[in-house]
């Protein structure tokens, strides 16, 4: 007796066809995303320049983000930082006049965050500059940015701008600089 | 694919179509939630982001005054630890000083000043402003300020020390009434009494257990709640390692064993009420053996006469090897240190019973001695013992209140209407005053009596100071600072006092706009203690040093040379107890104990002090009553039986536990439990032994005799489970409870080790 599946194939192919079509498209429309959808940029509630403060005007990272060297977190500055140079600095111009509302209100700015690790990761600004790491290594080159975007360490010198950080990039630079425990899981992961 | 017809092709790129966005919808609701950055406005000087600010602080959570570091982090308090630079806690705390966080955080906290409206049962708060509740508490006190009938008002406050203590003295001062209390459950009245008789000193001397090597504790639960515990255990601990080749040695004697008796060499049954016999049986027989050599050998001699071996063993039930065995190693192990207190002195007997532990110092010559007990020189600060407010000054107050003669009673923190006794009728007496204003910062039992209450800040948002009593042997003191801004519509208590002293126009006497302001005006005269190089700093600078090292300390000792009025050796004696109700109807002592945990009823709204275990049975959440094995197989009681405890004044009624290490005559009940009030840990949970206790008064001090109550245990028939972590507490031949002989341990024989639980008679 001859047994064969062509004629269950047969009565199953248009439904084996719809289930690959789906299966397809779902992976191309993901892959989509993750390829053509730019990095991570939201608009901020005061369109603040890291360009125009860290690039054109050179003011150091820590001038502002001044927690970087003593703790676990960089920092954002606050509203009374800012306002100490903009009341004498391009006083006139509109987003200034929207930090100075913030200002008189007495309220905080809203940032949005941009960089951000899973809560299972521990990260400590503190050891990476005074590791002498510079900033660009893991934020991309921020001086060049009107508004910040999300962006991976620099690899062959050119920043991967546009992609979050993953795992790797924190290993690869851990075991090129010989870091001591640097690729123990309870380094980062207490 | 030659037969897709077109029908079959459309149905394909609409699914492939709709696919492809399905899968790129995929990817953005997985990308990780909007998150925000919010800066300060002005950066504060003492916080940055990502990083701990630490503040050292006086824990308020008992009145043992540990120096504590809190850590706070953007602006909240996270974490409390023991200043390691204070000489009290060391770095150290109990869990309760830990659990003061949850005081902070308490949801049932009282957020605004509140007015009470219509009466009886009816009866509820209304929320009113600051400026409402003072000025009514104000003007009435202003009216009789000025019509010189300021004694009409009376003050109750927990026993507070230093600057706040004093505040309060020249408040009432300022309306010339007499009536400032300081009264706390706890406060061990006979122990003050014991050493103004016998040393002349009405404040309590040092400790020392860090240094001693054989310690004989009457009834005093010293790791627990014993004045200082956090400051004892670090003691015992030191004592039984801290020294190469030198083990401190403990001896626990009490009815019921506490953590301090679990954690002691031997643990000794003497029937309750009888410990200053035996304390006294133990001095016969030293003075007897010729280890005394003193003058006054003489009158020593003829003072103990009557405490012969034979003859305390009759009373106490401890056998005369036992007593001549400790009263020889107390003379033979130097240095060595008696010390009394608790249920020892909380009998009809108490303060004789706590003289003949400080005879016993005496005659072996603790006193002044290191690892013996050290005289404390007088505090730096405030020091107001004269207003303790003992029982029978309470039903003074509450006579008082009954006869008409109080109008305004002023109460912050204490308690008295869930720790006094229904018999004193405080609560009755409450409602005869016309304006009781509480500043608890919880709705307490007595605080839902009040009829104004205005809210204080818990001592983590609040100014004050403390000078630990008892101190350590030199000068301490330390300014408790607030260490995170108010969470709610609270006040300082120093605060509210000093704006009603400005309302009843005296601003004159008493100038200081904060607390704060007061505080550094009474740390000048501390500061102008100091040696020329701290003066030659400057107030501010010292003022700055004290309160980030969070203690201060000068290096003055206590009186050192002792000696005896010959007068206190002929009234050495010390009287059997007195009990209420008789043997036949009542055939139970009850043991009534600060739970642990829970203090005296202060810690039960604390969820973490509720669900912490209770050191020897293991139970949470709730109140039971300890009986010996052997009794309950008597009355075929089982753990979990519920049976009615009846004193002749009251009843409770609480589950079983079977607690092999108490007298068979004597049951234990925890005291914390049984509120009415107090929020919702702490409402409607367990049974409060002090409903039931007599009225039985200590002569000397007029103090509740707490432990002479005696009560029967009927069952009900009823069971419930207990809760508790622990499995059953017997090893059941698994070897898990190993013991072994530590380093410098005087190996005795195997009779002498034993717990002499099963020779004593009862």
């Amino acid at each position: 007796m001859n047994i064969s599946i062509v004629p269950a194939l047969k009565v199953l192919r248009p439904a084996a066809m719809l289930v690959i079509v789906v299966l397809v498209g779902l992976v191309l429309g993901y892959w989509a995303n993750a390829t053509f959808v730019p990095g991570y940029s939201p608009e901020q509630p005061i369109a603040f320049s890291h360009k125009i403060h860290a690039g054109d005007n050179e003011i150091p990272c820590l001038y502002c983000h001044t927690q970087a060297r003593r703790s676990p977190s960089a920092g954002v500055p606050a509203v009374s930082k800012c306002v100490g140079c903009h009341l004498e600095v391009a006083t006139e111009k509109p987003q200034i006049r929207l930090l100075m509302s913030y200002w008189e209100n007495r309220e905080p700015i809203p940032w949005i965050k941009v960089h951000d690790l899973p809560d299972f990761v521990h990260f400590t600004h503190k050891r990476h500059v005074l590791a002498n790491i510079e900033c660009q290594t893991c934020h991309g080159p921020v001086e060049t940015m009107d508004r910040i975007t999300v962006s991976s360490r620099a690899v062959n010198g050119s920043a991967q701008v546009g992609k979050p950080w993953k795992m790797g990039l924190c290993l690869n630079c851990h075991r090129e600089n010989e870091v001591v425990n640097g690729t123990d899981c309870w380094t980062c992961h207490k | 694919m030659p037969n897709i017809d077109r029908r079959e092709f459309l149905k394909l790129v609409g699914a492939g179509g709709v696919s492809v966005g399905a899968g790129f919808m995929l990817r953005e609701a997985n990308k990780d939630p909007r998150e925000y950055l919010i800066p300060h406005v002005l950066a504060p000087e003492d916080s940055s982001s990502g990083l701990s600010t630490w503040y050292n602080s006086v824990c308020s959570m008992c009145p043992a005054g540990c120096g504590i570091s809190v850590r706070t982090y953007e602006g909240r308090a996270k974490k409390i630890e023991g200043n390691p630079s204070h000489p009290v806690s060391q770095g150290r705390l109990c869990s309760l000083g830990q659990a003061g966080l949850q005081a902070l955080y308490n949801p049932d906290r009282l957020t605004a000043p509140m007015r009470r409206t219509g009466a009886g049962d009816s009866a509820s708060f209304e929320e009113i402003t600051w400026e409402q509740g003072l000025k009514q508490v104000g003007d009435r006190l202003d009216l009789l300020r000025a019509a010189r009938r300021g004694n009409r008002v009376a003050f109750l406050t927990e026993g507070v020390r230093g600057h706040l203590a004093q505040l309060f003295e020249s408040f009432m001062r300022q309306l010339g009434s007499p009536r400032l209390l300081h009264y706390d459950f706890d406060h061990p009245h006979t122990l003050y009494a014991a050493n103004q008789q016998f040393f002349g000193e009405n404040h309590l001397p040092y400790y020392d257990l860090q240094n001693t090597r054989l310690l004989l504790s009457f009834g005093a639960d010293y790791l627990n709640n014993w004045i200082s515990p956090v400051h004892h255990s670090l003691g015992f601990g030191e004592s039984r390692h801290g020294r190469p080749d030198i083990r401190g040695r403990f001896v626990q004697i009490e009815p019921r064993m506490s953590m301090s008796g679990a954690a002691a060499d031997e643990w000794i049954a003497a029937k309750p009420g009888t410990e200053g016999i035996l304390a006294l049986g133990l001095a016969h027989h030293i003075v007897a053996e010729g280890n005394y050599s003193g003058a006054d050998r003489g009158a020593w001699v003829t003072a103990l006469a009557d405490y012969t071996p034979a003859a305390v063993a009759e009373q106490t039930g401890v056998p005369p090897t036992t007593i001549t065995r400790l009263a020889d190693s107390f003379v033979d192990t130097a240095p060595s240190l008696a010390i009394g207190g608790g249920a020892a002195g909380n009998h009809s007997n108490g303060v004789d019973t706590l003289v003949a532990v400080n005879v016993l110092n005496y005659l072996v010559g603790n006193i002044g001695q290191e690892g013996g007990l050290v005289f404390n020189p007088a505090p730096a600060g405030p020091a107001l013992q004269q207003h303790r407010a003992t029982y029978s000054t309470m039903l003074e107050l509450a006579e008082a209140a009954r006869q008409g003669e109080i109008d305004v009673l002023i109460i912050n923190g204490t308690n008295p209407v869930f720790t006094l006794p229904p018999t004193a009728e405080f609560a009755q007496a409450l409602a005869q005053i016309p304006l009781v204003v509480s500043l608890s910062s919880f709705l307490d039992e007595t605080a839902a009596l009040a009829d104004v209450i205005l809210p204080s800040h818990t001592y983590l948002e609040s100014w004050g100071d403390d000078f630990p009593e008892p101190g350590v042997g030199f000068s301490v003191g330390a300014v408790s600072q607030p260490v995170v801004s108010p969470l709610y519509n609270t006040r300082g208590t120093g605060d509210i006092i000093l704006d009603l002293a400005r309302r009843m126009g005296s601003a004159e006497v008493m100038p200081w706009n904060s607390m704060e302001e007061f505080l550094k005006y009474g740390w000048r005269r501390i500061y102008q203690r100091g040696d020329p190089e701290t003066l030659a700093q400057g107030f501010d600078a010292f003022w700055t040093s004290v309160l980030k090292a969070g203690a201060w300390g000068e290096t003055s000792s206590g009186n050192t040379a002792f000696t005896l009025n010959p007068d206190v050796i002929a009234g050495i004696g010390v009287a059997p107890p007195e009990f209420s109700g008789s043997e036949e109807d009542y055939p139970f002592i009850l043991h009534p104990y600060l739970s642990p945990n829970l203090h005296d009823g202060r810690g039960a709204n604390l969820p973490w002090m509720q669900e912490l275990p209770d050191p020897m049975t293991s139970v949470v959440y709730g109140s039971w009553v300890e009986i010996n094995p052997e009794t309950a197989e008597q009355m075929g009681l089982t753990e979990g039986d519920l049976v009615d405890i009846q004193s002749p004044h009251g009843q409770l009624q609480v589950p079983v536990y079977i607690y092999p290490a108490i007298m068979p005559n004597v049951v234990a009940m925890p005291i914390g439990q049984g509120h009415r009030e107090y929020g919702r840990y702490a409402k409607d949970r367990g049974v409060n032994p002090i409903e039931i206790l007599s009225p039985q008064i200590e002569p000397i001090t007029g103090n509740l005799a707490t432990s002479a109550t005696r009560v029967s245990v009927t069952a009900t028939g009823k069971r419930v489970k207990l809760v508790k972590t622990g499995g059953t507490s017997r090893d059941l031949g698994r070897d898990i409870v190993q013991t072994t002989g530590g380093l410098g341990v005087e190996v005795t024989s195997a009779a002498d080790n034993s717990i002499p639980i099963t020779e004593v008679t009862t």
